[in-house]
């Protein structure tokens, strides 16, 4: 691992790079990419971008006013739980991935993924600007509200100790670190590449699974037709969280099939206990978060038990993505109406305004041979 | 020309024109898809026999041995396994 330069001299060959902590990348150049992927979801974020303000939500104000006060809870929780992980996300990967990685389409990737996190949180601003006269009221209890603050720690944790692992190994070289609480960590290139992989997990963990309660409890508003300017909205936010999530389950697929960094190889497999428990633990914690967005009562088509179901029936696809058995015993979705909204082209969109992908795909056929001018006469 | 498409050993005809995922909910089989587009990866299955093909290189991370059902054509008979997945009553028997 070399130190961060913001433009190295060194003349590397950035397709043999690992795509983390070898060199840093120099020139920003997508011509020619050591993993393809990353240059293909670039590009499908861009052509997703969005602004909340496109989608009106007035209408939601009076559907919400109207709502009991145990559907208020429900609603108003999971807008606080979705501003906590796009607040997390839209800074994160950016302050602790970019001082590591090594090829510019991953860079330009974590720019672009985060970036894209920043309007989702803008959009959370649109929703409850227009939903209360005060906004902080709600704001405010997002750092003090305890059953947000325990699902937070468990985020930022990975983060923040990658994050001082690579400011200290930056300033000081390989050496020991003393911390907050006065332990000491040995810092070195292997252990921020473990402290790398297990970040890595946690956000996959984050993209795959912790949004889906939030999400499911939008869409069964919007199924009844209240609060659809925020559906619409949240529609929009699962499309890019699908991007996300490809991107971090192909970071872990890579390094565990050893495409990448061999040492990355061996730590997924020293780690892969760990790993299986950070998934378990945000699957755990998000079925807590269906109790407690349930405490004082159901809603239509949802509730607890059923919430619970679909975290273990998500949990065992998404856990499957990335190499490990299906943990939980449910097998089927118990709420198949959700795929529908999850759908990336249904988004309600005008083709030539946004970049809808069966709209491009096969708009120009730029091949041509003699077959097809074969019945071709003057 | 049909080909066969077999569910967890229940066999039935399918069009091998539309996507994998179009032909079982044809036949009222729901199965697992999000994206429809290739990139989240929600319908990826194993693959027991028989090939596929798809129009564009799917995004998703698709291990081996694994389709996705929701941009994959059958190229001939194909065989898949996908758990918990239930079967109509006209198929089943």
């Amino acid at each position: 691992m070399n130190k961060y330069t913001t433009f190295s001299k060194l003349q590397n060959n950035p397709l043999k790079e690992p795509m983390f902590l070898g060199n840093p990348v120099n020139v920003a150049r997508y011509d020619q990419q050591k993993f393809e992927i990353f240059e293909k979801l670039i590009e499908k974020q861009l052509s997703f971008f969005w602004r909340p303000e496109e989608v009106d939500v007035s209408r939601d104000r009076v559907d919400f006013q109207e709502l009991p006060e145990h559907e208020q809870h429900i609603f108003i929780s999971n807008l606080k739980y979705q501003t906590l992980l796009d607040s997390i996300q839209g800074r994160s990967p950016n302050v602790a991935l970019l001082p590591l990685v090594s090829i510019p389409e991953l860079e330009t990737w974590i720019e672009t993924w985060a970036f894209s996190e920043t309007i989702h949180s803008r959009s959370y601003t649109h929703i409850i600007r227009n939903l209360f006269t005060d906004p902080s009221e709600i704001f405010d209890d997002i750092v003090v509200n305890e059953e947000i603050q325990k699902r937070a720690d468990d985020i930022s944790c990975y983060y923040d100790d990658l994050i001082t692992a690579t400011q200290f190994y930056q300033l000081n070289g390989a050496g020991e670190l003393t911390k907050e609480d006065g332990s000491k960590e040995q810092i070195t290139v292997r252990n921020i590449k473990k402290k790398l992989f297990l970040c890595i997990n946690s956000v996959n963990a984050l993209e795959a699974i912790r949004f889906y309660v939030s999400f499911a409890c939008s869409f069964a508003f919007a199924e009844r037709h209240l609060l659809e300017g925020n559906a619409k909205i949240i529609r929009l936010i699962a499309r890019d969280e699908a991007l996300h999530l490809n991107s971090t389950q192909h970071i872990l697929n890579l390094w565990k099939d050893g495409a990448d960094d061999p040492e990355m190889a061996e730590i997924a497999k020293e780690c892969e206990q760990e790993a299986r428990d950070i998934f378990m633990r945000a699957a755990q914690q998000e079925k807590e978060w269906a109790e407690y967005l349930f405490k004082d009562g159901s809603m239509i088509g949802l509730n607890k038990d059923i919430l619970c179901q679909y975290v273990e029936y998500i949990s065992n696809v998404r856990m499957q993505a990335i190499g490990f058995d299906a943990p939980f015993e449910t097998t089927s979705n118990p709420i198949p109406w959700i795929n529908n909204w999850l759908v990336s082209d249904n988004v309600q969109v005008a083709p030539q305004e946004s970049e809808i992908s069966s709209y491009l795909v096969g708009q120009i056929d730029s091949e041509i041979d003699h077959d097809d001018l074969g019945d071709f006469e003057l | 020309m049909a080909v066969k498409l077999t569910i967890n050993g229940i066999a039935f005809a399918i069009d091998p024109k539309q996507t994998i995922l179009d032909s079982l909910e044809r036949n009222g089989i729901g199965s697992e898809y999000h994206c429809r587009d290739g990139h989240c990866g929600a319908c990826q299955c194993k693959l027991l026999s028989g090939e596929v093909a798809y129009d564009k290189t799917p995004m998703a991370y698709v291990r081996s041995g694994h389709i996705l059902t929701c941009c994959s054509k059958p190229k001939g008979d194909v065989e898949l396994a996908i758990p918990g997945v239930r079967l109509p009553l006209k198929l089943t028997g």
